[in-house]
Protein backbone atom coordinates (compact mmCIF):
# COMPACT_ATOMS: atom_id res chain seq x y z
CA UNK A 1 0.00 0.00 0.00
CA UNK A 2 2.83 2.35 0.88
CA UNK A 3 4.49 1.70 -2.47
CA UNK A 4 1.20 2.31 -4.27
CA UNK A 5 0.62 5.70 -2.64
CA UNK A 6 4.26 6.67 -3.17
CA UNK A 7 3.82 5.74 -6.85
CA UNK A 8 0.68 7.86 -7.13
CA UNK A 9 2.43 10.88 -5.59
CA UNK A 10 5.41 10.50 -7.92
CA UNK A 11 3.16 9.91 -10.94
CA UNK A 12 0.94 12.92 -10.37
CA UNK A 13 3.95 15.21 -9.90
CA UNK A 14 5.62 13.86 -13.05
CA UNK A 15 2.33 13.90 -14.95
CA UNK A 16 2.10 17.66 -14.60
CA UNK A 17 5.40 18.03 -16.44
CA UNK A 18 4.31 15.65 -19.20
CA UNK A 19 1.05 17.56 -19.47
CA UNK A 20 2.98 20.76 -20.10
CA UNK A 21 5.13 19.10 -22.77
CA UNK A 22 2.14 17.57 -24.51
CA UNK A 23 -0.07 20.66 -24.32
CA UNK A 24 2.12 22.44 -26.87
CA UNK A 25 2.07 19.48 -29.19
CA UNK A 26 -1.68 19.03 -29.09
CA UNK A 27 -2.15 22.79 -29.57
CA UNK A 28 -0.07 22.65 -32.75
CA UNK A 29 -2.09 19.70 -34.01
CA UNK A 30 -5.35 21.47 -33.20
CA UNK A 31 -4.43 24.60 -35.14
CA UNK A 32 -2.55 23.14 -38.09
CA UNK A 33 -3.41 19.42 -38.13
CA UNK A 34 0.33 18.82 -37.97
CA UNK A 35 1.76 16.01 -35.84
CA UNK A 36 4.89 17.79 -34.67
CA UNK A 37 7.58 15.13 -34.34
CA UNK A 38 10.04 17.85 -33.33
CA UNK A 39 8.24 18.60 -30.05
CA UNK A 40 10.51 16.21 -28.12
CA UNK A 41 13.62 17.78 -29.65
CA UNK A 42 12.28 21.21 -28.73
CA UNK A 43 11.87 20.09 -25.10
CA UNK A 44 15.48 18.86 -25.07
CA UNK A 45 16.62 22.09 -26.71
CA UNK A 46 14.83 23.97 -23.92
CA UNK A 47 16.62 21.77 -21.39
CA UNK A 48 20.00 22.55 -22.99
CA UNK A 49 19.30 26.29 -23.00
CA UNK A 50 18.38 26.17 -19.31
CA UNK A 51 21.50 24.07 -18.66
CA UNK A 52 23.71 26.59 -20.46
CA UNK A 53 22.23 29.56 -18.60
CA UNK A 54 22.76 27.68 -15.32
CA UNK A 55 26.35 26.71 -16.11
CA UNK A 56 27.41 30.06 -17.61
CA UNK A 57 25.52 32.52 -15.43
CA UNK A 58 24.33 30.46 -12.48
CA UNK A 59 20.75 31.25 -13.44
CA UNK A 60 18.24 28.92 -11.80
CA UNK A 61 16.38 26.85 -14.44
CA UNK A 62 13.02 28.11 -13.16
CA UNK A 63 14.17 31.70 -13.48
CA UNK A 64 15.58 30.92 -16.94
CA UNK A 65 12.15 30.02 -18.27
CA UNK A 66 11.18 33.57 -19.36
CA UNK A 67 14.36 33.65 -21.47
CA UNK A 68 14.16 30.13 -22.92
CA UNK A 69 10.47 30.45 -23.79
CA UNK A 70 11.08 33.66 -25.73
CA UNK A 71 13.99 32.08 -27.64
CA UNK A 72 12.03 28.92 -28.41
CA UNK A 73 8.94 30.91 -29.37
CA UNK A 74 11.05 32.64 -32.00
CA UNK A 75 12.46 29.30 -33.15
CA UNK A 76 8.97 27.84 -33.42
CA UNK A 77 7.70 30.76 -35.49
CA UNK A 78 10.75 30.45 -37.75
CA UNK A 79 10.20 26.71 -38.25
CA UNK A 80 6.57 27.31 -39.18
CA UNK A 81 7.40 30.12 -41.59
CA UNK A 82 10.35 28.36 -43.24
CA UNK A 83 9.26 24.74 -43.39
CA UNK A 84 5.54 24.33 -42.75
CA UNK A 85 3.89 27.37 -44.33
CA UNK A 86 5.15 26.45 -47.83
CA UNK A 87 3.45 23.04 -47.43
CA UNK A 88 0.13 24.70 -46.53
CA UNK A 89 0.43 27.04 -49.48
CA UNK A 90 1.13 24.17 -51.87
CA UNK A 91 -1.60 22.01 -50.33
CA UNK A 92 0.93 19.35 -49.30
CA UNK A 93 0.30 19.34 -45.57
CA UNK A 94 0.51 15.54 -45.49
CA UNK A 95 4.30 15.96 -45.84
CA UNK A 96 4.42 17.83 -42.53
CA UNK A 97 5.16 14.59 -40.66
CA UNK A 98 8.38 14.15 -42.63
CA UNK A 99 9.24 17.82 -42.35
CA UNK A 100 8.85 17.95 -38.57
CA UNK A 101 10.92 14.75 -38.29
CA UNK A 102 13.61 16.47 -40.36
CA UNK A 103 13.41 19.47 -38.02
CA UNK A 104 13.88 17.09 -35.06
CA UNK A 105 16.99 15.64 -36.70
CA UNK A 106 18.28 19.12 -37.48
CA UNK A 107 17.82 20.21 -33.86
CA UNK A 108 19.45 16.99 -32.67
CA UNK A 109 22.44 17.70 -34.93
CA UNK A 110 22.75 21.26 -33.64
CA UNK A 111 22.57 20.07 -30.04
CA UNK A 112 25.13 17.30 -30.66
CA UNK A 113 27.58 19.74 -32.19
CA UNK A 114 27.05 22.40 -29.53
CA UNK A 115 26.91 20.30 -26.38
CA UNK A 116 28.33 16.92 -27.58
CA UNK A 117 26.42 13.69 -26.99
CA UNK A 118 27.29 13.07 -23.36
CA UNK A 119 24.55 13.15 -20.76
CA UNK A 120 24.03 16.45 -18.96
CA UNK A 121 22.06 17.25 -15.85
CA UNK A 122 21.23 20.46 -14.03
CA UNK A 123 22.37 20.06 -10.43
CA UNK A 124 20.92 22.90 -8.40
CA UNK A 125 21.45 23.32 -4.66
CA UNK A 126 18.00 21.90 -4.01
CA UNK A 127 18.31 18.98 -6.45
CA UNK A 128 18.58 16.41 -3.70
CA UNK A 129 16.39 17.96 -1.02
CA UNK A 130 13.17 16.25 -0.10
CA UNK A 131 10.42 16.27 2.50
CA UNK A 132 8.83 13.40 4.36
CA UNK A 133 5.08 13.81 4.73
CA UNK A 134 3.14 11.12 6.62
CA UNK A 135 5.91 8.69 5.86
CA UNK A 136 6.00 9.45 2.13
CA UNK A 137 9.03 10.99 0.54
CA UNK A 138 8.47 13.95 -1.73
CA UNK A 139 11.41 15.47 -3.58
CA UNK A 140 11.47 19.25 -3.64
CA UNK A 141 12.45 19.52 -7.27
CA UNK A 142 9.41 17.49 -8.38
CA UNK A 143 7.08 19.64 -6.31
CA UNK A 144 8.51 22.80 -7.82
CA UNK A 145 8.40 21.24 -11.29
CA UNK A 146 4.75 20.32 -10.77
CA UNK A 147 3.92 23.78 -9.47
CA UNK A 148 5.70 25.43 -12.39
CA UNK A 149 3.86 23.18 -14.84
CA UNK A 150 0.52 24.08 -13.27
CA UNK A 151 1.41 27.76 -13.46
CA UNK A 152 2.44 27.48 -17.12
CA UNK A 153 -0.70 25.53 -17.99
CA UNK A 154 -2.78 28.11 -16.13
CA UNK A 155 -1.20 30.90 -18.15
CA UNK A 156 -1.84 28.91 -21.34
CA UNK A 157 -5.47 28.47 -20.30
CA UNK A 158 -5.84 32.21 -19.67
CA UNK A 159 -4.17 33.00 -22.99
CA UNK A 160 -6.52 30.69 -24.88
CA UNK A 161 -9.69 31.68 -23.06
CA UNK A 162 -9.30 35.32 -22.08
CA UNK A 163 -7.46 36.96 -24.95
CA UNK A 164 -8.29 37.98 -28.49
CA UNK A 165 -5.45 35.81 -29.80
CA UNK A 166 -6.73 32.87 -27.76
CA UNK A 167 -10.21 33.24 -29.23
CA UNK A 168 -8.66 33.27 -32.70
CA UNK A 169 -6.71 30.09 -31.91
CA UNK A 170 -9.77 28.30 -30.55
CA UNK A 171 -11.86 29.41 -33.50
CA UNK A 172 -9.22 28.19 -35.96
CA UNK A 173 -9.06 24.83 -34.21
CA UNK A 174 -12.82 24.36 -34.22
CA UNK A 175 -13.70 25.67 -37.67
CA UNK A 176 -10.81 27.03 -39.76
CA UNK A 177 -12.86 28.17 -42.77
CA UNK A 178 -15.39 29.97 -40.63
CA UNK A 179 -12.54 31.63 -38.72
CA UNK A 180 -11.11 32.96 -42.00
CA UNK A 181 -14.52 34.31 -42.96
CA UNK A 182 -14.56 36.37 -39.76
CA UNK A 183 -11.22 37.97 -40.66
CA UNK A 184 -8.95 35.70 -38.63
CA UNK A 185 -5.69 35.18 -40.51
CA UNK A 186 -5.08 31.45 -40.26
CA UNK A 187 -1.46 31.75 -41.44
CA UNK A 188 -0.66 34.19 -38.64
CA UNK A 189 -2.48 32.07 -36.07
CA UNK A 190 -0.57 29.00 -37.30
CA UNK A 191 2.82 30.73 -36.98
CA UNK A 192 2.09 32.13 -33.53
CA UNK A 193 0.48 28.85 -32.46
CA UNK A 194 3.56 26.88 -33.48
CA UNK A 195 5.68 29.41 -31.59
CA UNK A 196 3.46 28.97 -28.56
CA UNK A 197 3.86 25.18 -28.80
CA UNK A 198 7.64 25.60 -28.90
CA UNK A 199 7.50 28.00 -25.94
CA UNK A 200 5.65 25.44 -23.82
CA UNK A 201 8.31 22.91 -24.86
CA UNK A 202 10.98 25.32 -23.59
CA UNK A 203 9.23 25.75 -20.23
CA UNK A 204 8.85 21.98 -19.95
CA UNK A 205 12.48 21.54 -21.04
CA UNK A 206 13.80 23.59 -18.11
CA UNK A 207 11.84 21.36 -15.76
CA UNK A 208 12.82 18.17 -17.61
CA UNK A 209 16.48 19.11 -17.27
CA UNK A 210 16.02 19.39 -13.51
CA UNK A 211 14.36 15.99 -13.22
CA UNK A 212 16.30 13.81 -15.64
CA UNK A 213 19.76 13.59 -17.22
CA UNK A 214 19.49 14.23 -20.96
CA UNK A 215 21.48 14.25 -24.17
CA UNK A 216 20.72 15.24 -27.74
CA UNK A 217 19.09 11.88 -28.58
CA UNK A 218 16.74 11.94 -25.57
CA UNK A 219 13.97 13.30 -27.76
CA UNK A 220 13.30 9.86 -29.30
CA UNK A 221 12.07 8.46 -25.97
CA UNK A 222 10.20 11.63 -25.26
CA UNK A 223 8.30 11.93 -28.52
CA UNK A 224 6.81 8.42 -28.28
CA UNK A 225 5.46 9.27 -24.81
CA UNK A 226 4.18 12.65 -25.92
CA UNK A 227 2.38 11.13 -28.89
CA UNK A 228 0.74 8.60 -26.56
CA UNK A 229 -0.45 11.39 -24.28
CA UNK A 230 -1.73 13.56 -27.13
CA UNK A 231 -3.63 10.69 -28.76
CA UNK A 232 -4.99 9.49 -25.43
CA UNK A 233 -6.22 12.97 -24.48
CA UNK A 234 -7.78 13.51 -27.90
CA UNK A 235 -5.92 15.18 -30.76
CA UNK A 236 -6.16 18.94 -30.43
CA UNK A 237 -7.51 18.98 -26.86
CA UNK A 238 -5.24 20.82 -24.41
CA UNK A 239 -7.42 19.79 -21.48
CA UNK A 240 -7.26 16.21 -22.71
CA UNK A 241 -3.47 16.34 -22.84
CA UNK A 242 -3.34 17.48 -19.22
CA UNK A 243 -5.61 14.69 -18.01
CA UNK A 244 -3.86 12.08 -20.17
CA UNK A 245 -0.43 13.24 -18.99
CA UNK A 246 -1.40 12.73 -15.37
CA UNK A 247 -3.08 9.37 -16.11
CA UNK A 248 -0.21 7.77 -17.98
CA UNK A 249 2.52 9.14 -15.71
CA UNK A 250 0.64 7.99 -12.61
CA UNK A 251 -0.07 4.54 -14.08
CA UNK A 252 3.56 4.21 -15.09
CA UNK A 253 4.85 5.24 -11.66
CA UNK A 254 2.40 2.96 -9.85
CA UNK A 255 3.43 -0.01 -11.99
CA UNK A 256 7.10 0.81 -11.38
CA UNK A 257 6.55 1.01 -7.64
CA UNK A 258 4.28 -2.01 -7.23
CA UNK A 259 5.22 -4.43 -10.02
CA UNK A 260 8.56 -3.68 -11.64
CA UNK A 261 10.27 -0.69 -13.24
CA UNK A 262 10.80 -2.94 -16.28
CA UNK A 263 7.05 -2.83 -16.99
CA UNK A 264 6.71 0.86 -16.32
CA UNK A 265 7.59 2.07 -19.81
CA UNK A 266 5.07 -0.26 -21.38
CA UNK A 267 2.28 1.15 -19.22
CA UNK A 268 2.16 4.29 -21.36
CA UNK A 269 1.17 2.29 -24.39
CA UNK A 270 -0.99 -0.27 -22.59
CA UNK A 271 -3.18 2.54 -21.19
CA UNK A 272 -3.32 4.13 -24.62
CA UNK A 273 -4.45 0.94 -26.35
CA UNK A 274 -7.06 0.17 -23.69
CA UNK A 275 -8.63 3.62 -23.89
CA UNK A 276 -8.57 3.73 -27.68
CA UNK A 277 -10.41 0.41 -27.83
CA UNK A 278 -13.30 2.09 -26.01
CA UNK A 279 -12.91 5.68 -27.27
CA UNK A 280 -11.05 5.81 -30.61
CA UNK A 281 -11.11 9.62 -30.59
CA UNK A 282 -9.31 9.73 -27.21
CA UNK A 283 -10.64 10.98 -23.89
CA UNK A 284 -11.60 14.51 -24.95
CA UNK A 285 -11.29 14.33 -28.72
CA UNK A 286 -14.13 14.87 -31.14
CA UNK A 287 -14.85 12.68 -34.15
CA UNK A 288 -15.13 15.61 -36.55
CA UNK A 289 -13.85 19.04 -35.75
CA UNK A 290 -11.16 19.86 -33.22
CA UNK A 291 -11.73 20.72 -29.62
CA UNK A 292 -9.77 23.00 -27.36
CA UNK B 1 -30.55 51.86 -58.06
CA UNK B 2 -26.80 51.62 -57.42
CA UNK B 3 -24.80 48.47 -58.00
CA UNK B 4 -22.97 47.41 -54.83
CA UNK B 5 -21.38 44.29 -56.33
CA UNK B 6 -20.41 43.42 -59.90
CA UNK B 7 -18.83 40.23 -61.16
CA UNK B 8 -17.51 40.45 -64.70
CA UNK B 9 -16.27 37.42 -66.63
CA UNK B 10 -15.32 35.60 -63.44
CA UNK B 11 -13.60 32.26 -63.94
CA UNK B 12 -12.82 30.34 -60.74
CA UNK B 13 -12.58 26.80 -59.42
CA UNK B 14 -10.71 24.28 -57.35
CA UNK B 15 -7.53 22.47 -58.37
CA UNK B 16 -7.21 22.35 -62.14
CA UNK B 17 -10.93 22.56 -62.89
CA UNK B 18 -13.05 25.64 -63.48
CA UNK B 19 -16.46 25.77 -61.81
CA UNK B 20 -17.30 29.34 -62.81
CA UNK B 21 -16.76 29.83 -66.52
CA UNK B 22 -17.38 33.51 -67.01
CA UNK B 23 -19.92 34.73 -64.48
CA UNK B 24 -21.43 38.18 -65.03
CA UNK B 25 -23.64 39.31 -62.20
CA UNK B 26 -24.70 42.67 -60.77
CA UNK B 27 -26.25 43.11 -57.33
CA UNK B 28 -28.12 46.29 -56.45
CA UNK B 29 -27.61 48.01 -53.13
CA UNK B 30 -30.13 47.24 -50.40
CA UNK B 31 -31.77 44.33 -52.20
CA UNK B 32 -32.06 40.61 -51.65
CA UNK B 33 -30.89 38.54 -54.62
CA UNK B 34 -31.30 34.79 -54.77
CA UNK B 35 -29.04 32.57 -56.88
CA UNK B 36 -30.72 29.39 -58.03
CA UNK B 37 -29.61 26.57 -60.29
CA UNK B 38 -28.90 22.86 -60.38
CA UNK B 39 -26.34 21.17 -58.14
CA UNK B 40 -22.82 21.80 -59.38
CA UNK B 41 -23.79 25.00 -61.22
CA UNK B 42 -21.36 27.00 -59.09
CA UNK B 43 -23.69 28.87 -56.74
CA UNK B 44 -21.56 28.39 -53.61
CA UNK B 45 -18.42 29.06 -55.65
CA UNK B 46 -19.80 32.50 -56.55
CA UNK B 47 -20.14 33.32 -52.86
CA UNK B 48 -16.63 32.03 -52.09
CA UNK B 49 -15.25 34.18 -54.88
CA UNK B 50 -16.96 37.25 -53.44
CA UNK B 51 -15.83 36.55 -49.84
CA UNK B 52 -12.23 35.79 -50.85
CA UNK B 53 -12.07 32.11 -50.00
CA UNK B 54 -11.39 31.67 -53.73
CA UNK B 55 -9.60 34.08 -56.01
CA UNK B 56 -10.83 34.34 -59.59
CA UNK B 57 -8.47 33.08 -62.30
CA UNK B 58 -9.96 35.55 -64.71
CA UNK B 59 -12.42 38.41 -64.47
CA UNK B 60 -13.07 41.00 -61.81
CA UNK B 61 -15.07 41.38 -58.61
CA UNK B 62 -15.96 44.99 -57.88
CA UNK B 63 -17.48 45.92 -54.52
CA UNK B 64 -18.72 49.43 -53.78
CA UNK B 65 -16.63 50.83 -56.62
CA UNK B 66 -13.35 49.08 -55.73
CA UNK B 67 -11.90 45.99 -57.34
CA UNK B 68 -11.47 43.38 -54.61
CA UNK B 69 -10.58 40.32 -56.73
CA UNK B 70 -7.17 39.76 -55.09
CA UNK B 71 -8.01 40.85 -51.55
CA UNK B 72 -7.85 38.41 -48.62
CA UNK B 73 -11.00 37.33 -46.75
CA UNK B 74 -9.90 39.59 -43.89
CA UNK B 75 -9.66 42.64 -46.14
CA UNK B 76 -13.12 41.91 -47.52
CA UNK B 77 -14.60 41.52 -44.03
CA UNK B 78 -13.10 44.92 -43.21
CA UNK B 79 -14.92 46.36 -46.22
CA UNK B 80 -18.22 45.01 -44.96
CA UNK B 81 -18.66 41.65 -46.69
CA UNK B 82 -19.80 38.81 -44.47
CA UNK B 83 -20.20 35.22 -45.67
CA UNK B 84 -22.26 32.62 -43.83
CA UNK B 85 -21.28 29.30 -45.45
CA UNK B 86 -23.53 26.35 -46.09
CA UNK B 87 -21.93 24.12 -43.46
CA UNK B 88 -22.53 25.01 -39.84
CA UNK B 89 -20.17 27.90 -39.32
CA UNK B 90 -20.39 28.29 -35.56
CA UNK B 91 -17.63 27.21 -33.21
CA UNK B 92 -19.39 24.35 -31.45
CA UNK B 93 -17.24 24.24 -28.33
CA UNK B 94 -17.70 27.93 -27.57
CA UNK B 95 -20.66 29.65 -25.97
CA UNK B 96 -23.24 31.49 -28.03
CA UNK B 97 -21.89 34.80 -26.76
CA UNK B 98 -18.28 33.90 -27.61
CA UNK B 99 -19.46 33.02 -31.12
CA UNK B 100 -21.15 36.39 -31.44
CA UNK B 101 -18.10 38.23 -30.11
CA UNK B 102 -15.93 36.52 -32.71
CA UNK B 103 -18.10 38.23 -35.30
CA UNK B 104 -16.45 41.43 -34.10
CA UNK B 105 -12.92 40.00 -34.13
CA UNK B 106 -11.66 42.82 -36.34
CA UNK B 107 -13.31 45.59 -34.31
CA UNK B 108 -10.87 46.99 -31.73
CA UNK B 109 -13.38 49.19 -29.92
CA UNK B 110 -14.97 47.03 -27.21
CA UNK B 111 -17.79 49.54 -26.70
CA UNK B 112 -18.82 49.19 -30.36
CA UNK B 113 -18.81 45.41 -30.10
CA UNK B 114 -20.88 45.58 -26.91
CA UNK B 115 -23.42 47.89 -28.48
CA UNK B 116 -23.78 45.66 -31.55
CA UNK B 117 -24.08 42.62 -29.30
CA UNK B 118 -27.07 44.32 -27.70
CA UNK B 119 -28.54 44.93 -31.17
CA UNK B 120 -27.98 41.29 -32.12
CA UNK B 121 -29.66 40.18 -28.89
CA UNK B 122 -32.61 42.40 -29.71
CA UNK B 123 -32.94 41.08 -33.27
CA UNK B 124 -32.39 37.46 -32.28
CA UNK B 125 -33.64 36.98 -28.69
CA UNK B 126 -32.48 33.37 -28.64
CA UNK B 127 -28.90 34.63 -28.53
CA UNK B 128 -29.62 36.26 -25.19
CA UNK B 129 -31.68 33.45 -23.71
CA UNK B 130 -29.05 30.83 -24.65
CA UNK B 131 -26.05 33.13 -24.21
CA UNK B 132 -23.98 30.87 -21.98
CA UNK B 133 -24.72 27.60 -23.73
CA UNK B 134 -22.32 25.86 -26.06
CA UNK B 135 -23.27 26.64 -29.65
CA UNK B 136 -22.93 22.96 -30.58
CA UNK B 137 -25.81 22.09 -28.24
CA UNK B 138 -28.34 24.25 -30.14
CA UNK B 139 -30.72 22.89 -32.77
CA UNK B 140 -30.06 23.53 -36.46
CA UNK B 141 -32.57 26.38 -36.64
CA UNK B 142 -31.20 27.99 -33.49
CA UNK B 143 -27.65 27.75 -34.78
CA UNK B 144 -28.69 29.43 -38.01
CA UNK B 145 -30.18 32.30 -36.04
CA UNK B 146 -26.92 32.68 -34.11
CA UNK B 147 -25.03 32.72 -37.43
CA UNK B 148 -27.28 35.49 -38.74
CA UNK B 149 -26.98 37.40 -35.46
CA UNK B 150 -23.20 37.15 -35.70
CA UNK B 151 -23.25 38.97 -39.02
CA UNK B 152 -24.83 41.96 -37.25
CA UNK B 153 -21.81 42.42 -35.00
CA UNK B 154 -19.83 43.55 -38.03
CA UNK B 155 -22.62 45.80 -39.29
CA UNK B 156 -21.96 44.54 -42.82
CA UNK B 157 -22.90 46.13 -46.12
CA UNK B 158 -23.20 42.84 -48.00
CA UNK B 159 -24.27 39.53 -46.49
CA UNK B 160 -23.62 36.30 -48.40
CA UNK B 161 -25.83 33.44 -47.28
CA UNK B 162 -25.24 29.93 -48.57
CA UNK B 163 -28.26 27.64 -48.22
CA UNK B 164 -29.51 29.23 -44.99
CA UNK B 165 -32.56 26.95 -44.82
CA UNK B 166 -30.87 23.64 -45.52
CA UNK B 167 -31.76 20.92 -43.07
CA UNK B 168 -34.27 23.07 -41.18
CA UNK B 169 -37.84 22.21 -40.31
CA UNK B 170 -40.57 24.41 -41.88
CA UNK B 171 -41.00 26.57 -38.76
CA UNK B 172 -37.26 27.26 -38.50
CA UNK B 173 -37.14 27.96 -42.25
CA UNK B 174 -39.84 30.57 -41.80
CA UNK B 175 -37.92 32.23 -38.97
CA UNK B 176 -34.72 32.27 -41.01
CA UNK B 177 -36.35 33.85 -44.08
CA UNK B 178 -38.07 36.40 -41.87
CA UNK B 179 -34.67 37.18 -40.34
CA UNK B 180 -33.19 37.65 -43.80
CA UNK B 181 -35.94 40.14 -44.68
CA UNK B 182 -35.20 41.96 -41.40
CA UNK B 183 -31.52 42.18 -42.29
CA UNK B 184 -32.39 43.62 -45.68
CA UNK B 185 -34.95 46.06 -44.29
CA UNK B 186 -32.15 47.72 -42.33
CA UNK B 187 -30.46 48.67 -45.61
CA UNK B 188 -28.10 45.75 -46.02
CA UNK B 189 -27.64 43.90 -49.28
CA UNK B 190 -28.15 40.14 -49.24
CA UNK B 191 -26.90 37.65 -51.83
CA UNK B 192 -28.51 34.34 -51.14
CA UNK B 193 -27.93 30.85 -52.52
CA UNK B 194 -30.90 28.63 -51.93
CA UNK B 195 -31.63 25.07 -53.01
CA UNK B 196 -35.22 25.63 -51.92
CA UNK B 197 -35.61 27.95 -54.91
CA UNK B 198 -39.29 28.78 -54.42
CA UNK B 199 -38.79 30.02 -50.84
CA UNK B 200 -35.59 31.80 -51.81
CA UNK B 201 -37.11 33.66 -54.74
CA UNK B 202 -40.24 34.51 -52.76
CA UNK B 203 -38.09 36.22 -50.15
CA UNK B 204 -35.96 38.05 -52.74
CA UNK B 205 -36.21 41.20 -54.82
CA UNK B 206 -34.15 39.69 -57.60
CA UNK B 207 -33.09 36.26 -58.74
CA UNK B 208 -30.46 34.84 -61.04
CA UNK B 209 -30.28 31.42 -62.63
CA UNK B 210 -26.81 29.90 -62.68
CA UNK B 211 -26.17 26.99 -64.98
CA UNK B 212 -22.88 25.26 -65.81
CA UNK B 213 -20.83 28.08 -64.35
CA UNK B 214 -22.59 30.95 -66.13
CA UNK B 215 -25.50 33.23 -65.27
CA UNK B 216 -28.23 32.38 -67.77
CA UNK B 217 -30.93 34.68 -66.54
CA UNK B 218 -31.44 37.60 -64.18
CA UNK B 219 -34.86 38.95 -63.27
CA UNK B 220 -37.00 40.01 -60.38
CA UNK B 221 -37.77 37.26 -57.93
CA UNK B 222 -41.47 37.46 -58.78
CA UNK B 223 -40.79 37.16 -62.53
CA UNK B 224 -38.69 34.05 -62.06
CA UNK B 225 -41.37 32.53 -59.84
CA UNK B 226 -43.94 33.16 -62.58
CA UNK B 227 -41.75 31.87 -65.40
CA UNK B 228 -43.05 28.45 -66.46
CA UNK B 229 -39.68 27.25 -67.74
CA UNK B 230 -37.92 28.22 -64.52
CA UNK B 231 -40.79 26.68 -62.56
CA UNK B 232 -40.49 23.43 -64.54
CA UNK B 233 -36.73 23.19 -64.17
CA UNK B 234 -36.01 24.55 -60.72
CA UNK B 235 -39.16 25.06 -58.69
CA UNK B 236 -40.55 21.55 -58.74
CA UNK B 237 -43.67 22.42 -60.78
CA UNK B 238 -45.40 20.05 -63.20
CA UNK B 239 -44.73 16.42 -64.01
CA UNK B 240 -41.06 16.91 -64.76
CA UNK B 241 -40.45 18.80 -61.57
CA UNK B 242 -36.99 17.50 -60.80
CA UNK B 243 -34.25 19.28 -62.72
CA UNK B 244 -32.57 17.04 -65.23
CA UNK B 245 -28.82 16.47 -64.98
CA UNK B 246 -28.20 18.83 -67.87
CA UNK B 247 -31.14 21.19 -68.11
CA UNK B 248 -31.53 22.96 -71.44
CA UNK B 249 -30.26 26.47 -71.78
CA UNK B 250 -32.79 29.08 -70.74
CA UNK B 251 -32.86 31.36 -73.74
CA UNK B 252 -36.17 33.16 -73.60
CA UNK B 253 -36.59 36.78 -72.52
CA UNK B 254 -39.89 37.31 -70.78
CA UNK B 255 -41.13 40.62 -69.47
CA UNK B 256 -39.30 41.56 -66.29
CA UNK B 257 -36.10 39.81 -67.30
CA UNK B 258 -33.00 41.91 -67.09
CA UNK B 259 -31.12 39.94 -69.73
Amino acid sequence: MHALVQGVILGVLTGGVYALMASGQTLIFGIMKVVNLAQGAMVIMGAYLAYQLFVSFGLDPFLAIPITTVVMFGLGVAVQLLFLRPLRRDDKSELSLLVTFAVALLLEGIMSVTWSTTYRSINTSYANSSWTVLGYQITAVRVWAFALSLLALGLLFLLLNRTRFGRAVRATVQNPESARLLGIESDRVAALGFGLGAATAAAAGSVYGLLYPFYSGSHYDLISRLLSIVVLGGLGSVGGAVVAGVIVATSSAVVAATVSPAWSEMTFFAVLILVLLVRPQGLFGTVGRGAI
Amino acid sequence: MTAILSLTGVVAGYGAGDILKGVDLTIEKGTITCLIGPNGAGKSTVLKTVSGLLHPREGTVVFDGDEISRLSPKARVQRGIVHVPQERSLFPGMTVTDNLLLGGYLIRDAAVVRSRLEQAWEAFPICRSRAGERAGSLSGGEQKQVELARTLILDPTLILLDEPSIGLDPRSRGIVFESIRTLSASGRTVLLVEQNARSGLAASDFGAVLESGRVRLEATGASLLDDPEVARLYLGAGASAAPSATPPLLAHDDEGMRR
